[in-house]
């Protein structure tokens, strides 16, 4: 049958169509390889996913950490060898870091997958699984600062609220406080008292994220950039305080019906003036109103590395009456947003207008020390121009220097700010407390903060002085 | 205890497959390599086939507790040995290597079925002996049938007419029509007419080797393609697709042609994405399955948790979830292999499906015979294309398209074509000489 060789058809083609299939299959593995590598991290965090129950079997849950090596989270185990969570300063983290119990929540959920991962080195793995024994998990650095965490935490004391302070030129969250808390220990036992529909404190929830506050007079660094932008980035601007000023029939009040005479808008804004806002509210052009308050965020979800956010609103438009508009521009009305948006517009202006996205895991270490992963600090765009940052910081500087935080004590700090007092009911008595704003020291370190207290009263006299121990915690 | 078997079981089963997956990749670019050297390692590949399919036994047998599993394992021992006396009476097999890789494909499909459903597993061991036999019985009547290369209208006419009862008479499933039920057992024609579809190319080729031949073959794979269309079954209609535009381009050598044709392959595949809503939802269930996670893209998420969740090692058999996937053990038996063995091995796993295509087109190459040469090559063809659709769908390289893996799957109608193939291609030689009047000799 040696003579049909001489026939053969062809030969060559057989190669070339080898090498085709070997190219699929060489990107196959490539895409497979890639996946299980990195892509997979992300995808399988997923509720349908339940194979996380089963980690636990083989490897110990990491440790979560301060900035400062301070543990806030840890694994122990009972005298019949069943391991549980222990938060040595019980609901001091609660809400960003979480609790492991009923469910998951904050940090906790958002990482579970690394913190029952081991990364120490594979011989040890299967040395541990050959002799029964868990691996232990990987840690997680949060970018908490201890100290300051305490002085936000006790600060604001029995007051329900939310302290929440950014570094500005990385978007590291150094503070994280809501209230009512709950102690992570005992999340099993108190579970029926948290949930409990009737129960009003809704204690589980982070207000700093996911609380919807009207922003009071702290929204009239929105309104004053809008007025910039209406008048072609000029802060000329004059206006004669009576007290009060009438829109139609519904008149808006300064605050305890002071006059504050001939003002510009730098003086409006340190005096928070509600009568020559409301004038502004209803001077500027709607859309525009709008657009100012789109592109500091309101109504899209937030920029961050954090899982759950909440969406500001902000309502008013072209087919807005006057009134909306004067009272929005004071920050009464319908708009709402958390304590983090309000930290975030603050931190932006002390970046020069660059906004850096928050973020609170800094990074994952094996227990062997070795980084697995770290967040690098990411920018998402300038919210404002350099020149509205200028005049910004002019006007909150003044605030602390000659305005309503006059009497406030923040020691050696350079402070820049604004005070806010919001009604949320119909009884103009109850208001809560808001104070936004930040610090530099006299090497350039800042610091945002953003604070609100629930029904406590004025700005200045409860938000801002815990502002002030919670700047002042940060430099010490 | 059971939990200490298990994971080491991950290190040795692990190490089986690296030591084989080695030797592949060193038969496939050592060409000058001595004869007992070659016999050296095909030996120790098929040392390692039965250990490894020990050794998984063993654990699933501690791990579940169950006897049958040892029972099976005899049987399979007995299976394999079958096999490869089968395929020695028949002729001297071309490549030991190839055989070993079956075989390792086979162990892995079993021991997985064993793993995920021991019914299934029962049944398709009774399939592949059943297989066996059939199979045997075939070569036996391609062995004596004259002039094989030359019944071209015969070929065709069974594959479109059984396509064309099936798409009409059959069951659907999965939104395809392609299988029958006959006396309980279920049929998958499609896999059958691979068979016959690679010998009408073949065939059409061989008799005229000039435009006739391609015009015939081109006419009768559109036919055969439309059908599979119209049965909405897509996976089949591009293996079939892909089969002839290849055995053309290595019939003819015409780039021109080739290119012209996967040109086509694009605007068809473009006009059908448009026209048929059930192929845009398989693309969105592709892209972003999270998206649909709770109707179209949950298999696909299911499968890539399965692979993406354990890791390199894997969990050890028995100790994942990989039943959370649907119909596991039929197209995504990839995932669960990934999830409990570990992705280290299926990469591996890969990287010999890989190597047994090349081993099929090698032995493509050096067959001297034309038809035989050409239906190799079909064999080599249509192993690669429904190897890299159904990993491809697993791993979401590609969308879904519902084909099995070869050897592994569960399923008879697919054991039984792939075991016919293996033996058509390992003895190549031997039936060339039995049956084919070389056309050119005329």
């Amino acid at each position: 049958m040696k003579d049909k060789s001489k026939h053969k058809i062809i030969r060559k083609e057989i190669y070339i169509i080898a090498a085709f299939f070997a190219l699929i299959f060489i990107a196959m593995i490539g895409y497979l390889i890639n996946f299980v590598n990195k892509r997979s991290k992300e995808f399988i965090y997923n509720e349908y996913n339940s194979r996380f129950s089963v980690f636990a079997d083989d490897v110990t849950r990491g440790n979560i950490y301060a900035s400062d090596g301070t543990v806030i989270a840890s694994t122990s185990k009972n005298e019949e060898r069943k391991e549980y969570r222990v938060y040595p300063d019980g609901s001091l983290f609660c809400h960003a870091v979480g609790y492991v119990g009923k469910g998951m929540a904050g940090l906790e959920a958002d990482y579970s997958f690394d913190l029952l991962k081991s990364n120490i080195p594979l011989e040890e793995q299967i040395n541990n699984s050959l002799t029964g024994q868990k691996s232990p998990g990987d840690n997680l650095y949060t970018t908490l600062n201890y100290n300051v965490q305490k002085a936000a935490y006790d600060g604001l004391g029995s007051y329900d609220g939310a302290v929440i302070a950014i570094e500005p030129d990385t978007g590291k969250i150094i503070a994280m406080v809501s209230k009512p808390d709950y102690d992570p220990n005992n999340i099993a036992e108190e579970w029926e008292e948290l949930t409990d529909e009737s129960n009003k404190k809704s204690s589980l929830v982070n207000r700093a994220t996911l609380g919807a506050y009207p922003p009071g007079s702290t929204f009239k660094i929105i309104t004053s950039v809008a007025y910039l932008r209406f008048n072609g980035g000029s802060e000329e601007y004059s206006f004669n305080c009576r007290g009060s000023y009438k829109i139609g029939n519904y008149t808006i009040h300064c605050s305890g019906h002071k006059s504050h005479g001939k003002e510009d808008l730098k003086k409006a804004f340190s005096n928070s003036c509600n009568s020559a806002f409301a004038n502004i509210g209803t001077t500027i052009d709607k859309k525009q109103f709008r657009e100012t308050a789109d592109s500091f965020l309101f109504n899209q979800e937030l920029p961050t590395m954090l899982k759950s956010t909440r969406k500001s609103v902000f309502k008013v438009d072209q087919s807005s009456s006057d009134q909306q508009a004067g009272q929005t521009a004071i920050g009464q009305g319908e708009t709402s947003v958390s304590p983090l948006h309000m930290c975030m517009i603050v931190s932006a202006i002390a970046n020069n207008g660059t906004l850096m996205k928050p973020y609170l895991a800094d990074r994952i270490e094996s227990t062997k020390g070795e980084v697995i992963s770290k967040t690098t600090p990411s920018a998402y765009g300038q919210l404002l121009s350099t020149d509205e940052v200028a005049k910004l910081q002019d006007y909150m500087s003044s605030v602390v220097s000659e305005g309503t935080a006059k009497k406030v004590d923040f020691g050696d700090l350079e402070v820049y700010g604004k005070t806010g007092t919001a009604e949320y009911t119909t009884n103009k008595n109850l208001t809560h407390s808001w104070f936004v704003g930040y610090s530099t020291d006299a090497s350039g370190k800042k610091l945002a903060v953003a604070v609100i207290m629930e029904s406590a009263g004025s700005g200045s006299k409860f938000a801002a002085p815990l502002a002030a121990d919670v700047l002042k915690a940060y430099y010490e | 205890m059971v939990s200490v078997i298990t994971s080491f079981s991950r290190i040795t089963i692990l190490s089986f497959v690296l030591i084989f997956t080695a030797i592949d990749i060193f038969q496939m670019f050592e060409y000058k390599m001595s004869d007992s050297l070659n016999s050296i390692l095909s030996t120790i590949q098929a040392v390692i086939v039965v250990v490894f399919l020990i050794n998984g036994s063993v654990v699933l047998f501690i791990s579940k507790n169950n006897v049958t599993i040892i029972g099976l394992l005899f049987l399979e021992l007995m299976l394999f040995t079958g096999i490869v006396v089968a395929l020695y009476k028949t002729a001297t097999p071309i490549s030991r290597a190839l055989i070993n890789n079956v075989l390792l494909f086979m162990s892995f499909g079993f021991l997985m079925l064993e793993r995920l459903k021991l019914n299934t597993a029962v049944k398709q061991l009774g399939f592949t002996i059943a297989s066996l036999i059939i199979t045997l019985m075939a070569i036996l009547i391609i062995k004596n049938v004259k002039h094989v290369s030359e019944h071209i209208y015969f070929y065709a006419g069974i594959g479109i007419v059984s396509l064309l009862l099936v798409s009409i008479l059959g069951r659907v499933e999965y939104g395809a029509r392609t299988s029958f039920a006959i006396m309980g057992i279920r049929i998958q024609p499609s896999e059958f007419v691979k068979l016959s579809f690679i010998f009408f190319i073949a065939a059409a080729i061989c008799t005229y080797r000039d435009y006739r031949g391609f015009a015939i073959a081109t006419i009768g794979s559109m036919l055969h393609v439309i059908v599979l269309v119209f049965s909405k079954d897509l996976g089949s209609a591009l293996i079939f697709l892909g089969t002839y535009a290849f055995l053309i381009f290595i019939a003819y050598k015409n780039y021109i042609v080739m290119t012209l044709e996967f040109v086509l392959a694009t605007i068809g595949g473009i006009l059908a994405f448009k026209l048929f809503p059930h192929i845009q939802t398989r693309f969105i269930a592709w892209s972003d399955p999270l998206s649909v996670i709770d109707d179209k893209g949950y298999q696909i998420s299911q499968s890539l948790f399965a692979i993406g969740t354990p890791g390199w090692l894997g969990t050890g058999l028995n100790n994942g979830m990989p039943n959370k996937i649907p119909i596991v053990t039929n197209d995504f038996i990839f995932a669960a292999i990934a999830e409990e063995m570990g992705n280290v091995v299926a990469v591996c796993l890969i990287i010999m499906f890989m190597c047994t295509v090349f081993i099929l087109l090698m032995i493509a190459h050096e067959t001297a015979n034309n038809f035989y040469m050409l239906v190799v090559s079909g064999i080599g063809i249509i192993f690669a294309i429904q190897t890299i659709l159904n990993i491809g769908g697993v791993i979401k390289f590609i969308p879904s398209t519902g084909v099995t893996l070869p050897f592994v799957s569960n399923g008879g109608s697919s054991m039984l074509s792939m075991m016919i193939c293996l033996f058509i291609a390992e003895c190549s030689g031997e039936l060339a000489n039995k049956n084919t009047r070389g056309t050119y000799e005329r």
